[in-house]
């Protein structure tokens, strides 16, 4: 795959594509015949290396919480339609997360701010200059006293420099970070322990066994991508202890169920064991000693790492430090680099600091550059108010939000895919963000806002080289600096004294808040891809519900839907209950961004709860997710152990011989964790639309590829699996019987067809289909989509309109192109050449595709394994997506 | 009480009856018919375009290639239409004052694209690639027709399912040897009755495959 | 025997009685009482296929794993009604059961009607309906064909061929009324009405024989439909590999319960009509007596399917048949099974008894809870084996919407507006068939006399 260095082509010149989607811009007919005219509109001048219809790929980076996440754009006709993981990233080799898929949507979404707003009314960018200018001049005479700059966490070199330049300018001015959910007391522990703050960075590859202390490193949040790649090349022995299931806790061999408080005790004896010392722990429940010590047993054979969540305190994280040290997992399973995100000035209280000043009156001037104050704290911080009493205040961000709505100023920023800035991915290494397209809103690029301040007058991309003197077209080219993580430090211990706080209290119920899986702090509220992404494990879209254990539910009479009113002091939190199989029994899990609203910290003691008598309508997309006595997801003692798939596969009629290639998949359910990075990635590619919450409650969802998950026996303590389901490309499909106008038909090379132009209807297929996964489109879907959505369609792929049927083709138009490309050359395809949007998008290549009649190709090596098995094979349909059977420990 | 109905009631019963027969069945020819002519298939129709292009002059008089003009249709699926730029490459030497190329020049100096009408068109869910029927010996007349001998463009085959799985089925009488491809004129397949099965075989062709549904359509 | 046509009365007073009806119809007030509720439902079966034309499919309750609800069991169910005429006017007169005579030519104008009713259902519940001649194999420039191996195709197939069959059929059969119509008709709209529609008919011998041979042959087509068509309609669930469809009893079950609510229905229009129209002397109560014993008879057999169905599931003992039928006996949807169960075979149990069956008010209420039964039956064998298949994951529950219910109640309209039509303007009883009755029973009484 070819990439280039961004030639951003202007909007307009889409012209030839826009052409080609044809029946979207139809001229009036001109009565000579049926067929109305349609324009086509070629280049005026060619832009040089852009062949029409052929894909361009630039290698660049979306942001996402301070860092760099890298990606691959796929740009036709100078239009972004996707992305992908950058297979050279040293962090990341190519995986991909949910929000890396959906920030294509970031780009494209109509609901965007477009104009500058002031107080509330639309502007224009020339009354912001003047009024900024008259603002500087003062700011000039103060030398920058009350003038207060509020940004996210920031990696970027170049936002870095400017901020220092202003500082220079202005030597009083001050500038604050906010980050909703943040490691600070990481941070703390390594300065504490280890003399100065360090950035930790587990590599969960180098480890034998890890033992989890309620840390979810393979949930949502800016690593995941990376530490999942990491921890499914090895897959270490896991350990975990959590009060709530997580993605991690799931793939756990041994999971500990208990509340949060008794975390420390866990940690201390684990301490205690490992030879750190310290205060005796308190005395362990069986079921607690027992997971002690075969943890303690398996870190003893060495290659150990020990983690705890973030949300944890300082003093914590520095026992489990001293423990990894005396693992000798430093330098190996855990590596420390100086801090990638650059440190908030007044240490982790930063933003208070700054609420302070402001209810103080000591700010006369605010510039909020895209961050969401407002919304994204704790609500004690009272932000709001505190707003009111500044003189002067810009949000500048990609929407008109609450924070926007409460400063006198507003100003629309541009996406990262269509302006140049640089930051640092979560491994460290640099690099340079280029835009696939040119802006076609009249946003500015946050760097040219903050360089407006300092008189200067620059562009992005001049603001964003002059900090990159050298290797830029080679950084522009691989899609980062090469080798510029920050050096591995190996640190020494100055600080060996443990002093524990006591347990928190946990009398009563008490309410965990976690980050949001789908809407992390709440930036992706606008994100309909993301809304309507399942949560792992509650299965739920659309907004957020309140997690209560299946014992809490027992015990209360709760139901799934119940509305359920939370109480702690004067503050009180509406929402609906959900019932969370192996949730500590008086746990409740809030999400953010809610949370936000309702605690001052992720963890709260003493909550009442008490049910409203209402019911909410919930839009899950799976209702029922105990497997029961069905084998949907079988699990085996030993890789070696045959998943009991019976091979006398009967039929009447002599097996089929099918000719190369033929295509399959295999996946293994072992090494799913959930993150619905492929489900995301699949309505990219296949421009999949969007039906909405009410549509979802009625069991009417489009996802080609969902991911189920199921809990397998006893509710307050199952196993939990997930398991990603395509269509099965069934040998047998009964759809294709049912279909009576032959759209649902076979191709040569064994792939399930839906012709979509030729399907009217009748929905057949769907009631002869044991697996469920087609989708109908009930309504129009897609023929009232904005134009920028149509702009964001993938051309290779037909917009489905009202009335037919679709589903999961194995992405179809990658096979064409691959085969088209391989007769042109004269070749057969390569294994590997194609590579599905879900087999891309997946950190832990879970799913292989490929040719099944080629016993030498990663599929059907996979697939003559003996954890190999078919989903419901009693329906004797031969599907050509099996599964890895999962393995127990 | 007078006969309503005289003794010649039933022949005109009968009668009405045939007629009733003669225009279902007459009905159902013209709608055949219908759905084959240039109305529907637009076969034939020149469409206003904002120059009056002569593919007659370019093509069969000055002799240009198809690929001067449509230069990506090898390596792409689309053929695509000459930037302005590239009309200009000889029109600021000749007809440089021409009102006819007014338009061109238009688009040029004020950077506005030429607004051509299409007129070879598939719907938007049928995927065709030029690159791979070119690379397989397909010629551009065997779609386009003789551009060569049209003063103004009009589509030349009814770009119908049907047309296009004619060809699919039995592609071997419409293969050319590869150098011959964008050649209007060209009718050397009847020196040997076996050239079109060996082209096949060289291609690696196989016609069962080429009518599956997913060749065209996603 | 001397009750199954009267014998006191001479041939012209039976036309008279019948025929009159048509030309100067008795209770008129009763009549528009019955058809502007019709006309209303009828209203409301346009506005909701224009909602639904107008929005798509989604307007229904439909989702996955339900994709085909309300529509497609209505459709299953108006078919099956239309199941009985056939088998009466035709089955029986191949056997020469004259008694049948009585009751053929509403029996069959109300197939009619219900196959109209059930053919209209898969062309509107179609995701892209403008498209529907897509199942006839006609040569167009795609060149595609049907796919002959789905159950749709022979559906499309099928129904086609009843609806026509059963015009030919109903329509022979009332050539010669129509002419006596048109003879005694007074006024000079009904004499061009009934004269145009009775193609010359003159009862000359030539016409007689003619008559015979067509009707006879069309008969003989029509029988074996009976059995055909709605087996065919039962692969629409057999063929799937869904557990709850996939099962060899379906088609003859099928065939039965649609026999079965179809004399359900006849025994109930009888019971009006003879009551509303005062026909008793015509549609005597040895008639209901010999439509209730085949109610009886059907209703049974397909209680036998019931049973056989458990059985299977018991017998094979498949997981997920097991699943399916325990869901039907305790799911969510167990009301419509024991509902089915309740109305279909508990009160029919009366219909042993001979006063029970010759009794006309309870004739018809028990052929009511019949329809409303196999209504259920329709229902429950379509959302039950749905709503949960194979996959845990995929489960969903199905609520019909208010559109759902709205076309349901048009339908109904469609039929009853053209059911009293058909009432108000047609000869609703054989009339000649009733002669020719009552004179075979002349010559066996002649029989009876010499011996």
């Amino acid at each position: 795959m070819e990439r280039e260095q961004a030639e951003p082509p202007s909007f307009n010149r889409r012209s030839l594509l826009q052409a080609m989607a044809a029946s979207l811009a139809l001229a009036a007919a001109n009565g000579r015949r049926a067929e109305a005219d349609e324009r086509a509109l070629p280049y005026v001048n060619a832009p040089e290396y852009v062949v029409p219809g052929k894909p361009k790929w630039y290698a660049t980076s979306v942001r996402f919480a301070g860092y760099l996440q890298p990606v691959l754009g796929k740009s036709i006709a100078g239009r972004p339609v996707k992305l992908e993981g950058n297979d050279q990233h040293p962090a990341t080799g190519g995986a991909t997360d949910l929000f890396m898929q959906a920030a294509l949507l970031g780009l494209y979404d109509p609901e965007r701010s477009q104009v500058p707003l002031h107080l509330g009314q639309p502007a224009t960018w020339e009354a912001f200059d003047t009024d900024v200018f008259r603002r500087t001049a003062e700011i000039d005479r103060a030398q920058g006293g009350g003038f207060r700059l509020l940004t996210g966490a920031v990696s970027s070199p170049t936002l870095l420099r400017q901020i220092g330049d202003l500082r220079k300018r202005w030597p009083k001015m001050r500038w604050h970070v906010t980050e909703p959910i943040k490691e600070d007391a990481r941070l703390a522990a390594t300065n504490r322990v280890l003399g100065r703050p360090l950035q930790m960075l587990p590599d969960f590859s180098a480890a034998a066994t890890v033992v989890s202390l309620d840390d979810d490193f393979l949930g949502p949040g800016p690593r995941q991508a990376m530490q999942a790649r990491a921890w499914s090349k090895r897959q270490p022995r896991l350990f975990v202890a959590e009060p709530t299931p997580s993605a991690t806790g799931t793939r756990a061999g041994d999971r500990l169920i208990v509340p949060s408080a008794r975390v420390q005790i866990l940690a201390q004896a684990i301490a205690g064991a490992a030879g750190v010392g310290g205060a005796a722990p308190a005395e362990l429940a069986a079921h607690e000693k027992k997971w002690v010590d075969d943890a303690v047993a398996a870190l003893g054979k060495g290659d150990g790492l020990v983690t705890v969540g973030a949300q944890y305190d300082e003093a914590l994280h520095a026992l489990v430090l001293l423990i990894n040290e005396r693992l000798g997992a430093f330098g190996k399973a855990l590596r420390f680099t100086d801090p990638i995100l650059a440190a908030p000035p007044d240490g982790k209280d930063s933003l208070g600091v700054l609420v302070d000043d402001m209810k103080a009156g000591r700010v006369t001037t605010l510039l909020i550059l895209e961050a969401e104050p407002v919304q994204a704290t704790p609500a004690a911080l009272d932000f709001r108010s505190a707003l009111e009493k500044v003189a002067f205040s810009v949000h500048a961000g990609l929407y008109a939000d609450a924070t926007a709505n409460a400063c006198h100023w507003h100003v629309p920023v541009q996406h990262e895919l269509e302006s140049w800035t640089d930051g640092r991915a979560p491994d460290g290494t640099a690099a340079i963000v280029q835009p696939l397209i040119r802006p076609f809103l009249n946003v500015r690029s946050p760097h040219v806002v903050l360089d407006r301040w300092r008189g200067g007058s620059a562009s992005d991309h001049d603001l964003v080289q002059a900090s990159w003197q050298t290797g830029w077209q080679e950084a522009l080219l691989a899609g980062f600096v090469a080798d510029s993580a920050p050096a591995a430090v190996t640190p020494t211990l100055i600080d060996r004294t443990i002093s524990l706080p006591d347990p928190p209290s946990s009398d009563g119920l008490v309410v965990e808040a976690r980050p949001d899986a789908t809407q992390w702090d709440g930036r992706y509220g606008h994100n309909s891809w993301l809304q309507e992404t399942p949560k792992p494990l509650i299965q739920v879209t659309w907004g957020n519900v309140v997690r209560v254990s299946p014992a809490l539910a027992r015990e209360r009479a709760l139901s799934n839907g119940d509305e359920v009113r939370l109480r702690f002091g004067n503050r009180e939190l509406l929402g609906a209950a959900w019932i969370m199989p192996g949730q500590e029994a008086h746990t409740v899990v809030i999400g953010t961004p809610d949370a936000f609203a309702f605690l001052d910290s992720w963890r709260q003691a003493g909550v009442r709860l008490e049910k409203t008598g209402k019911t909410r309508v919930i839009a899950s997309s799976q209702p029922i997710q105990d497997m029961g006595e069905f084998d949907y997801v079988r699990t085996v003692e030993s890789a070696e152990e045959a998943a009991a798939q019976h091979k006398d596969d009967v039929s009447f009629y002599p097996p089929r011989k099918w000719d190369s290639p033929s295509w399959g998949m295999s996946i293994d359910l072992d090494r799913c964790i959930g993150c619905n990075a492929c489900s995301v990635a699949c309505m990219a590619e296949n421009n999949v639309p969007v039906v909405g919450a009410e549509l979802v409650a009625q069991g009417r969802q489009m996802y080609w590829l969902r991911i189920d998950h199921y809990t397998e026996g006893e509710p307050d303590a199952p196993r939990h699996h997930f398991q990603p389901v395509p269509c099965m490309h069934c040998e047998q499909a009964p759809c294709e019987m049912g279909c009576p106008v032959n759209a649902a038909v076979h191709s040569p090379d064994g792939l399930n067809l839906q012709v979509y132009n030729r399907c009217i209807g009748t929905r057949t297929c769907s009631a002869y289909c044991p697996y469920k996964v087609r989708r109908f489109n009930w309504f129009e879907y897609t023929g009232h989509d904005p134009d920028s959505i149509r702009a964001m369609r993938n051309p290779d792929v037909t917009v489905r309109s009202r009335g037919v049927m679709e589903k999961c083709t194995y992405c179809i138009q990658r096979i064409s192109g691959a085969r088209i490309a391989a007769k042109i050359a004269g070749r057969p395809i390569r294994d590997g050449e194609v590579v599905t949007a879900c087999q891309q998008a997946c950190p832990t290549e879970a799913i292989v595709f490929g040719d099944v009649t080629d016993p030498d190709s990663a599929v059907s090596r996979r697939k003559a394994g003996p954890r190999n098995y078919s989903l419901i094979e009693d329906a004797n349909t031969r599907p050509r997506t099996t599964y890895l059977a999962r393995v127990r420990k | 009480m007078p006969q309503i109905f005289t003794a010649s009631a039933d022949t005109r019963l009968r009668t009405a009856a045939l007629l009733l027969a003669i225009v279902f069945v007459g009905s159902l020819v013209f709608t055949a018919g219908f759905m084959n002519s240039t109305y529907l298939t637009s076969v034939g129709w020149v469409a206003t375009q904002p120059v009056p292009f002569s593919h007659q002059h370019h093509v069969g008089g000055l002799g240009i290639d198809c690929r001067y003009c449509h230069a990506s249709v090898e390596v792409s699926a689309q053929a695509s239409l000459p930037a302005t730029h590239v009309c200009m490459t000889c029109h600021s030497e000749i007809w440089t004052g021409a009102p006819m190329l007014a338009p061109v020049r238009a688009s040029l100096a004020d950077n506005k694209p030429l607004h051509w009408q299409r007129v070879a068109r598939l719907p938007d869910y049928v995927y065709f690639n030029h690159s791979i029927h070119i690379s397989r010996g397909i010629a551009c007349a065997e779609c386009h027709g003789r551009v060569d001998q049209m003063p103004l463009l009009a589509r030349a085959k009814p770009f119908t399912m049907e047309f296009c799985l004619d060809c699919h089925r039995d592609p071997g009488p419409h293969l050319r040897p590869r150098d011959q491809v964008t050649r209007m004129d060209w009718s050397g397949w009847h020196q040997d009755p076996q050239w079109a099965h060996k082209q096949l075989q060289a291609f690696g062709i196989q016609p069962d495959k080429l009518t599956n549904c997913y060749i065209c359509h996603r | 025997m001397s009750d199954i046509a009267p014998s006191a009365r001479d041939f012209r007073t039976v036309t008279d009685e019948i025929v009159d009806i048509s030309l100067d119809y008795p209770d008129r007030k009763a009549w528009w009482l019955c058809f502007i509720p019709a006309l209303l439902l009828l209203m409301s079966f346009f506005i909701s296929v224009t909602m639904l034309f107008s929005y798509g499919v989604g307007v229904w309750g439909n989702n996955i794993p339900v994709g085909w609800g309300l529509a497609i069991s209505n459709y299953i169910f108006f078919l099956g009604i239309g199941h009985a005429g056939t088998l009466i006017s035709a089955l029986l007169l191949l056997l020469a059961q004259h008694w049948r005579n009585s009751l053929n030519r509403f029996a069959e104008a109300m197939t009619l009607f219900a196959v109209i009713c059930g053919g209209l259902y898969p062309l509107v519940h179609l995701g892209r309906p403008w498209l529907f001649y897509w199942m006839a194999p006609y040569p167009n420039t795609m060149t595609v064909w049907p796919q002959f191996k789905s159950p749709l195709t022979w559906d499309f197939f099928a129904v086609l061929t009843y609806l026509i069959v059963s015009i030919l059929f109903w329509y022979i059969g009332i050539v010669p009324d129509l002419a006596s119509a048109r003879d005694r008709a007074t006024r000079r709209r009904y004499q061009v009405f009934f004269g145009l529609f009775a193609l010359g008919w003159r009862g000359s011998a030539r016409h007689w024989a003619r008559w015979r041979q067509s009707y006879r042959l069309t008969a003989a087509i029509a029988v074996p439909l009976v059995v055909s068509v709605h087996s065919e309609i039962s692969m629409l669930f057999a063929a799937g590999p869904i557990a709850g469809w996939n099962s060899t009893v379906f088609p003859p079950y099928f065939v039965a319960g649609a026999a079965f609510s179809g004399f359900a229905v006849v025994s109930m229009i009888a019971v009006v009509l003879r009551h509303a129209l005062g026909l008793r002397n015509l549609v005597t109560s040895r008639h209901l007596d010999l439509l209730a014993k085949l109610t009886l008879l059907t209703g049974m057999m397909t209680a036998y399917g019931y049973w056989a169905e458990v059985f299977d599931t018991l017998y094979g003992s498949d997981p997920q048949e097991l699943e399916t039928l325990r869901d039907r006996l305790v799911g969510v949807y167990a009301w419509s099974y024991w509902g089915a169960v309740f109305f279909n075979f508990v009160p029919l149990q009366l219909l042993w008894w001979y006063r029970v069956r010759t009794n006309p008010v309870l004739l018809f209420l028990i052929g009511l809870s019949c329809v409303v039964g196999m209504w259920m039956e329709r229902y429950m064998l379509l959302v039950t084996t749905l709503y949960r298949d194979w996959l845990v994951s995929s489960w969903q529950r199905y609520h019909p919407s208010f559109w759902d219910w709205s076309l349901f109640a048009g339908m109904l309209g469609v039929f009853f507006t053209l059911f009293l039509l058909f009432v108000r303007f047609l000869p609703v009883i054989s009339a000649f068939e009733i002669k020719e009755a009552m004179f075979e029973e002349k010559e066996e009484r002649k029989e009876a006399g010499r011996a």
